[in-house]
């Protein structure tokens, strides 16, 4: 099947709206995953840490905990829409890491080593020493068919890598509260818009919270993404990406006609 | 001891005018934040900055009801919602922090305070993120209307401005740090003799001079942006003239 008839199959045939995400491995890369939660119990497969050792990144086995909540609110978006997905939970953000550019490059290029499908990138770096490397890695990913999914920042300054439009899935949030109604900005580096406004989703202490950012759009893209390998197992992430395309165009074709 | 004389009067100098500076500069940043907590319509706002040699996030001003206690109060590195804003560079909000008891719980337990919705944007100066602008709660009674998706971009507006000016008073206070650090070290040898020299210089009505022409320029800048381009090309003239001239009369 080509890739035109890929993406008319996708728009006339929503079935894959009924998938469940099951066999599709995810990364969450972010301040951990808190795998107690009630909403995340069994769900979470591996957890490891970026931590420093003799100047030196490492990508250790670590608890499966939470150093601020975040992860966990990330885990908890896509497994409302994807509840049986394989999470892998990569701590790079906490207390005790190094809590910057270069644990988020170790922790990025852990999840092409072991081959992850489809990897939640809610955060960033506003460094540009990080750029270049940041580039290469990104080009490893998608020559490597790992999607990765950044929330962009809509802040008046580039953060990296959420603006490598053409190597990664690039979102930010939108008011739209229903997660399959996604839609696109064509011709920035912001591709798609997905809900991001008051999520409600799981926290800290079996907890949740409702949350506003960029951060908690990309988990929406995220699930969306696992329904459609569930269902597409081989989809490349240039298919992955033209699919995504064709379906928020319908949506706003859609929202515009009920307008 | 003359040229020791000549370097302690300019460390002087430096500290004083660094200190007459650092003041316009808290005043620019208590308006920016208050015009920035009106417009957000909240109860509170604070500015956390990095502290260079913990990384913890300290609160260098805060506006509000526990704005007092705030300041100088220590967010440990990496903790709590602001520690994920700086060290992720998102802005987040959040809206219904009241339910969750363990949110915020040393800052709130501290001030007395009870935080329900936040919102964080990091503060960025240079490609560095300096630290977080923070609004908490909203003016009037709870329970609070949550921060929206519009706010939150107009808040990062607001941080750009902020972080600049943030950026400048940080600088100022380093050097203002570095020439007391200089002075504590004459201290230790002779305590009572610098005590005098230090008295001596600043009663001087050299220094006391120098000090008024630092407050006449700061006024005359706070005037405007073409006060200020006015004053600096005029006092680069002036000065061309007098190095040309050797002096002036």
């Amino acid at each position: 099947m080509n890739l035109f008839e890929l993406s008319e199959l996708v728009r006339l045939d929503e079935s894959w709206k009924k998938c469940t995400g099951k066999g599709v491995c995810i990364a969450v890369i972010d301040s951990g995953i808190d795998a107690s939660h009630p909403k995340l119990q069994g769900k979470v497969v591996e957890s490891v840490e970026a931590i420093v050792e003799k100047d030196k990144i490492k990508i250790l086995p670590s608890s499966f905990t939470d150093a601020t909540g975040h992860g966990t609110a990330c885990a908890g978006i896509i497994v409302s829409i994807a509840p049986d997905v394989k999470l892998h939970s990569i701590k790079v953000l906490g207390a005790t890491g190094a809590n910057d550019g270069r644990a988020l490059l170790a922790g990025i290029e852990y999840a092409i080593r072991k081959r992850i499908r489809l990897i939640n990138l809610s955060i960033g770096t506003t460094k540009p020493q990080y750029f270049a490397p940041l580039h290469d890695l990104l080009d490893k990913a998608y020559q490597a068919g790992c999607v990765i999914v950044a929330a962009a920042n809509n802040l008046p300054y580039p953060s990296y890598p959420s603006v490598f439009s053409s190597s990664l899935i690039s979102v930010r949030r939108s008011e739209e509260t229903d997660p399959f109604k996604f839609g696109f900005h064509y011709g920035e580096t912001i591709e798609l818009t997905a809900p991001g406004v008051n999520i409600n989703t799981t926290w800290l202490d079996g907890g949740y919270r409702k949350l506003t950012g960029n951060s908690f759009a990309c988990p929406h893209i995220v699930g969306i993404i696992a329904l459609l390998l569930e269902k597409f197992p081989d989809l490349t992430p240039f298919q992955v990406k033209t699919l995504l395309y064709s379906i928020a165009r319908q949506n706003q074709a859609r929202e515009r006609e009920f307008i | 001891m003359s040229n020791l004389e000549d370097k302690l009067r300019y460390v002087i100098e430096t500290l004083d005018i660094a200190n007459v500076m650092m003041e316009p500069f808290i005043n620019s940043l208590q308006k920016a934040l208050k015009a920035a907590a009106s417009e957000l319509r909240a109860e509170g706002a604070s500015i956390l900055v990095k502290e260079n040699d913990s990384g913890d996030l300290y609160f260098l001003l805060a506006i509000g009801e526990v704005a007092d206690k705030l300041k100088g109060m220590k967010v440990p590195s990496g903790k709590g919602i602001a520690g994920f804003v700086f060290s992720s560079g998102q802005p987040i909000a959040v809206s219904d922090v009241s339910q969750e008891p363990t949110f915020y719980k040393e800052i709130d337990e501290t001030t007395g305070y009870t935080t329900q919705t936040i919102l964080a944007t990091p503060l960025r100066h240079n490609e560095e993120i300096i630290g977080v602008l923070e609004f908490v709660n909203r003016v009037g009674s709870p329970p609070y209307e949550p921060f929206t998706s519009d706010e939150m971009d107009r808040a990062s507006m607001f941080a750009e401005i902020i972080a600049s000016l943030v950026n400048t008073y940080e600088s100022l206070k380093t050097f203002y740090k570095f020439g007391e650090k200089l002075l504590e070290n004459y201290d230790k040898k002779d305590f009572e003799e610098v005590r005098n020299w230090l008295s001596l210089i600043r009663s001087s009505p050299e220094h006391t001079q120098m000090l008024e022409l630092s407050m006449l320029v700061r006024e005359l800048s706070s005037q405007g942006e073409i006060e200020k381009q006015l004053c600096r090309d005029l006092l680069e003239v002036l000065l061309k003239y007098s190095k040309s001239k050797q002096s002036l009369f």
